[in-house]
């Protein structure tokens, strides 16, 4: 008998168990406070790559758009572009591996290959 | 003309490994001398290492100079490189896998609904 009046006060107090299978009721404010999100904008890259490109010692920074080429405009070497990509790695605080990073030619791929990592800080 | 082809492919293959092999060599570097004022040195002195060896035409020499410098590299590496925590070989890895799709976790905290 206490056990069905148990039951009874747990069956009127107790708050159902709703699933909801839906994606879309789930808030947009939960990924924003997710430690893993660090998402930059695109503005921030831009400015942040340009100002590492702009104070290589080699570089004239008035030459500096997001545009330019590393080798054919700004008169670089190709150990410079290495030199360069290692300090937008360490800016970004990135690891890029060493295929993609020989790729990287230019600011526009660097702006673009920096906004697209998920990790990139 | 398909010896200029494949020499312009041998030279665009070296030039690719040398490049890699300053990149892995920097960050050797940076590994070994730590603070900022004795990295930049020794970055120095590699670059100008890799500069002296700049204008050399002969396709043997450069192949031969670059297993040489390989063979270095892998003698000087550091044996605790940096590594960011979330890359491969970092300590974040692997450490939070996202749980697989389709477990569902039955929150009821010992309640006896029977």
């Amino acid at each position: 008998m206490a056990s069905a009046l148990r039951a009874a006060i747990l069956g009127h107090v107790r708050v159902p168990v709703v699933s909801s299978g839906s994606k879309l009721l789930t808030p947009l404010w939960i990924r924003s406070m997710s430690s893993h999100d660090d998402h930059l904008e695109k503005s921030q890259v831009i400015d942040r790559v340009l100002d590492i490109v702009k104070s290589f010692p080699k570089v004239d920074p008035s030459k500096v758009t997001s545009e330019v080429h590393f080798q054919k405009d700004l008169g670089l070497d190709s150990l410079d572009n290495v030199e360069i990509i290692m300090a937008i790695e360490e800016e970004f605080k990135l690891e890029i591996p060493d295929k993609e990073a020989d790729k990287i030619d230019s600011c526009a791929l660097a702006i673009e290959y920096v906004y697209n990592h998920p990790m990139a800080s | 003309m398909s010896g200029a082809a494949s020499y312009l492919a041998r030279r665009a293959v070296q030039k690719e490994r040398v490049r890699i092999l300053y990149r892995r060599a920097l960050k050797d570097t940076l590994n070994w001398a730590v603070h900022r004022h004795l990295f930049y040195p020794d970055a120095d002195a590699l670059r100008e290492r890799f500069d002296a060896n700049k204008n050399v035409e002969d396709i043997e020499t450069i192949d031969r100079m670059i297993a040489d410098g390989e063979a270095q590299y892998n003698k000087w590496r550091h044996p605790d490189p940096y590594i960011v925590p979330w890359a491969p070989g970092g300590s974040k890895f692997t450490r939070n896998p996202t749980p697989p799709s389709g477990i569902e976790i039955v929150y009821d905290y010992g309640r006896e609904d029977h």
